[in-house]
């Protein structure tokens, strides 16, 4: 039964002149199809004949799907046929010609699991909806993508780039084509490479701790050149660090990463001043530096005998490699460090004895100098060829060496780097403050208001704002968090009349009595007594009764009789966190006010009830414009008294942009949670579900401030949530918890509802 | 004598770091009391046995904490079989008989308990025992003897300024390396060589202080990894028992801090 239909088939793609090779095609259609399937596969080569997208989709098909079929089954090949027409539908044919072939690699590259197979299928359409200018980039790459990758973390991969360039097609097309050196970073670390955000903070602990040098670590610079990225380098006050090392895993890339700033401690620490360039060529540049890295190494051991076994595995170099200048390089950097290697090569002989004799003189850098210009000159009679250009150091975990050199006039590009630097330099050191001794808090409340004023003056002089923090996000696609994806940026507060908050009390007078009156109430609150007390202000009646009876017997009575009353702390902080996105600027039905303006003037009577009762607090506000900028507004601070300055500022707000929940949440949570009361609260004020200009995806951003909020009370801070959105039901459930939430349906009487609500969530 | 259980027979190891021997036996001489500042575990409890031994004097020690009441310190009266029985506090104790009373972490009690020792600090030298209607007068022997830790307090726990006045002051830091390293050394009873490699290591963690470690290793954090050693235990399996595990809980910190150690043997 099969034999006509295969030839009636081919047929019909002969009288299209697409194919004439009719043996070969029956052949293998029939080893490879046998009985029903046959039919099934003539039937999907005639659906995409028939919609007609062109013949080389067909033909790729035609000549990939076979073998497909021979990999992961002729199930498989056949749904492949429907892949291809949804792909080309959505992302044009020539995607759709890339994929039958991208198919035939990925059938080989998921070990001919079926299971695997179908799931990447899935994942290509899927693609397809959310990229299809991308898709045919990808598909180019498939196979190299997934040496590294498997299915899954494809899929989180190819989310990375979607995510992060949003609903902006060229942005997209610059990630897949890994223009943007994000897509790298990305592909390294759902390849499961140990990569740097993950390791910098323990790397500049470690640095710390060894060589008591404290220096921000930063990935190479975005237009560093490609070979230029592979290896660290430093410059004054700056270290760079390839995000990951190709090749090099688990536990093997941690060491790796600890051995390069070991190396550039010991630089720092052993290396003297810039050596000049003036005419040397560019091989002994090379030998010198390598000279000298040994040298700082050997000093580096004798303080630290253990960090020859952390550098010493990184030496591979054979004795027996090639006599061209990186092998010989990489052979004597070993001799030099590694006792019980034996090399009988002439001239790495002969540096390594030049280098031992002069032992005591191992502190001087000019040996380095020395040395290196002698064996210079030796292989430059041995007429091996040197290329500066693609020279890259051996082994990975030493530097380029740049720090090294002083290049005289011409500006070094290090130095260049260092000076563009200059501002995002910024973000670490104000990270750094957070390991600030728990001294600088007692010296900052001592400061009295002018000078903290003065002082976040100085901080904000500028319009723009100051990217203070990067924070991760969650996507619940891939059920993991992407490091360092969201950026705060603080902008300074614009002032605005602070009398406008006064006439707000003034005008909410009722309520402000209101306030007035549970403030008594709650700072008075219930004593309670405490009974059976060593010691205490009364009497324990029935403590008492009971110690006599033990008397009366005999017995030793409990010490134990007294009682004493006592009034429960209040122990409370919170921070106040309100949504001022554009949406906020609507005027509420009804009302000559805007949302913005109704969150105003609650704050302002929440702000007089918490000043009133003096528990610590803080109130920010927050918007967001994509991922790379949450914007930030710190209104008032903890340590802050709440004053003229804080009144202006929580005046002048004014609303925009869109609303990234779960950043802007974990920005807060730090000083909340830096607070030493018993309760922390997280006050959220909020009119809208969670968006970005740059997520597409409704879910994705309701599920990461589902998330932070999760991670929140891991760390004993409670969020609460005051939704301005009547039909915000389902998603701020969703994020909060149905407990947590209270809608506020009639937006006039927020300002009364707010304070009312805090001391019940309080009491 | 009364407090004689109170008395230190033997001489406690104690290696000066600087002339706090003479400042304090000077101080002594007048009865002025004094606080001994200075990160934990550098010496201060030891320093003020030895001084006890060197003065032949009772030594009364206190660790205060913070349900500590003034009774606790003072006295209370306790009830027995044939009615209630006063009982003196330590602090009484050493009023009356004439002691060196030694309030470890004074800062670590209640405010309204530390006021007590007011009248005990400046030329009074009395203890008002109001529950008793007694006003006890200060043996001519008796000191008072505080010690105090600027680092780790908070804002929350710091003396009243009107406390701190009455104390002199004596600073304590780590020893310099060699003495450090003797003073392990002797305590431990490792070899020279060991202990000078364990100071090392205390210096790495001491660089981390205020940048992931509240506090770095103390001399007797790096005593007891000299004791883990003398008993066969390998350097870095001592040094992650009695240094990393307990001075960090957080995981980078702790990473950075054994990779830091391992390259210092």
């Amino acid at each position: 039964m099969t034999g006509p239909g295969i030839k009636d088939f081919l047929k019909v793609i002969s009288d299209n002149g697409v194919r004439s090779d009719d043996s070969y095609l029956t052949e293998a259609a029939m080893e490879i199809f046998p009985d029903t399937y046959a039919p099934r596969w003539l039937r999907a080569c005639r659906k995409l004949e028939n919609a007609g997208y062109g013949a080389p989709v067909l033909n790729a098909y035609v000549r990939y799907s076979l073998d497909v079929a021979q990999l992961v089954g002729p199930d498989r090949a056949i749904a492949l046929a429907d892949v291809v027409s949804s792909v080309a539908i959505k992302a044009g044919r020539a995607a759709a010609e890339s994929l039958s072939f991208a198919a035939l690699k990925a059938a080989e590259r998921l070990d001919k699991d079926q299971q695997r197979f179908r799931s990447w299928m899935g994942l290509m359409e899927r693609f397809a909806d959310l990229a299809p200018e991308s898709v045919g980039l990808v598909l180019d790459k498939m196979d190299e993508l997934l040496t590294k990758l498997n299915v899954s973390r494809l899929e989180a991969w190819i989310l990375a780039g979607v995510r992060s360039a949003g609903t902006d097609a060229e942005r997209r097309l610059a990630f897949f084509s890994f223009e943007d050196t994000e897509a790298d970073r990305w592909l390294d670390h759902e390849a499961g490479a140990v990569v740097l955000s993950e390791m910098s903070r323990e790397l500049k602990a470690y640095m710390g701790a060894l060589w008591n040098i404290r220096i921000p670590l930063r990935e190479p610079a975005a237009n560093a050149p490609d070979h230029g990225r592979r290896r660290a380098s430093f410059g004054p006050g700056i270290v760079r660090v390839p995000s990951a090392f190709p090749g090099f895993r688990g536990q093997q890339a941690e060491d790796l990463f600890r051995a390069v700033v070991a190396h550039i401690g010991a630089h720092m620490l052993y290396s003297g001043p810039q050596f000049p360039v003036a005419e040397l060529k560019p091989v002994q540049v090379v030998l010198i530096s390598l000279i000298e890295d040994a040298r700082v190494e050997q000093l580096a051991m004798r303080d630290f005998p253990g960090l020859r076994r952390l550098w010493v595995p990184f030496h591979i170099a054979q004795a027996t490699g090639s006599m061209t200048a990186p092998s010989l390089m990489a052979r004597l950097s070993r001799a030099l460090i590694d006792p019980d290697f034996k090399d009988v090569d002439g001239w790495i002989t002969r540096a390594r004895k030049m280098f031992y004799e002069r032992k005591d003189e191992w502190e001087d850098p000019l040996i380095s100098r020395q040395i290196g210009g002698l064996i210079g000159n030796d292989m430059g009679q041995m007429r091996v060829q040197f290329n500066a250009k693609s020279y890259v150091i051996e082994p990975p975990y030493r530097d380029d060496n740049l720090g090294l050199w002083d290049f005289g006039e011409q500006e070094s590009p290090e130095t260049q780097e260092a000076e563009q630097l200059f501002d995002s330099v910024n973000i670490e050191e104000q990270q750094d403050d957070d390991d600030a001794p728990p001294d600088r808090e007692r010296d900052e409340l001592e400061e009295n208001e002018e000078d903290d004023t003065n002082r976040m003056n100085i901080d904000f002089v500028e319009e723009d704002g100051v990217p203070v923090a990067r924070y991760p996000e969650y996507d619940y696609v891939t059920g993991r968090s992407r490091p360092e994806w969201t950026t705060i940026v603080e902008y300074a507060p614009t002032p605005g009349p602070a009398h406008m908050i006064d006439d707000i009390l003034e005008e909410q007078a009722y309520v402000v009595n209101r306030i007035k009156s549970l403030i008594t109430q709650a700072k008075v609150s219930q004593p309670q007594k405490i009974q059976r007390q060593a010691e205490g202000d009364f009497l324990d009646l029935n403590a008492s009764i009971e110690a006599m009876i033990s008397r009366r017997v005999g017995e030793e009575p409990d010490p134990n009789v007294y009682g004493r009353s006592e009034r429960r702390n209040r122990d409370l902080s919170v921070h106040v966190l309100l949504d001022i996105s554009e949406s906020t600027k609507d005027k509420v039905v009804g009302s000559n006010n805007s949302v913005l303006d109704l969150e105003r003037q609650a704050t302002a009577l929440l702000a007089h009830a918490m000043s009133g009762l003096g528990d610590p607090f803080a109130i920010a506000a927050f918007s967001s414009n994509r991922r790379e900028e949450v914007r930030y507004h710190r209104i008032k601070d903890f340590g802050s008294p709440y004053g003229a300055v804080s009144k202006s500022w929580l005046a002048g707000l004014q609303g925009g942009f869109s609303t990234r929940l779960g950043a802007a949440m974990r920005h807060a949570s730090e000083d909340l949670k830096k607070q030493l009361t018993h309760r922390k609260l997280l006050l959220v004020v909020t009119d809208g579900e969670p968006s970005d200009v740059d997520v597409s995806d409704k879910n994705y951003l309701v599920e990461d401030a589902r998330h932070v909020i999760h991670d929140l009370a891991m760390d004993g801070v409670d969020v609460f949530c005051v939704g301005l959105d009547s039909g915000g039901d389902s998603y701020l459930t969703r994020i909060f918890g149905r407990r947590n939430v209270v809608q506020i349906d009639r937006l006039e009487r927020l300002p009364e509802r707010l304070p009312m609500l805090y001391f019940r969530l309080t009491a | 004598m009364p407090l004689s259980d109170y008395l230190i027979d033997d001489e406690p190891y104690y290696h000066a770091v600087g002339k706090e021997v003479g400042h304090f036996e000077a101080a002594y001489a007048d009865r002025m009391p004094i606080m001994l500042k200075g990160p934990t575990g550098c010496g201060k409890t030891r320093f003020v046995e030895h001084m006890a031994w060197k003065l032949k004097k009772p030594l009364v020690t206190v660790s205060c904490h913070e349900d500590m009441t003034a009774s606790d310190l003072v006295g209370r009266f306790l009830l027995d079989a044939e009615g209630t029985v006063w009982h003196d506090g330590p602090l009484t104790l050493a009023v009356r008989h004439g002691a060196i009373c030694y309030l470890d972490e004074i800062v670590e009690a209640r405010q309204d308990t530390t006021v007590v020792i007011h009248s005990l600090t400046d030329d009074r030298r009395i203890l008002p025992l109001e529950k008793k209607n007694e006003v006890l007068s200060a043996h001519p022997d008796f000191q008072l003897v505080i010690s105090y830790n600027p680092g780790y307090q908070s804002v929350l726990k710091d003396l009243k300024e009107s406390t701190k006045q009455r104390f002199g002051a004596i600073d304590f830091n780590y020893p310099s390396a060699d003495v450090e390293a003797e003073i392990i050394a002797h305590e431990s009873g490792v070899d020279g060589e060991i202990a000078a490699t364990l100071v090392k290591i205390a210096e790495r963690s001491r660089n981390l202080k205020g940048h992931g470690l509240e506090e770095g290793a103390s001399t007797r954090m790096l005593i007891h990894v000299g004791q883990l050693i003398n008993r066969g235990l390998p350097l870095g399996e001592a040094c992650e028992i009695a240094l990393v595990l307990p001075i960090t809980d957080d995981p980078d910190i702790r990473s950075a801090l054994g990779s830091a150690i391992a390259a210092c043997a």
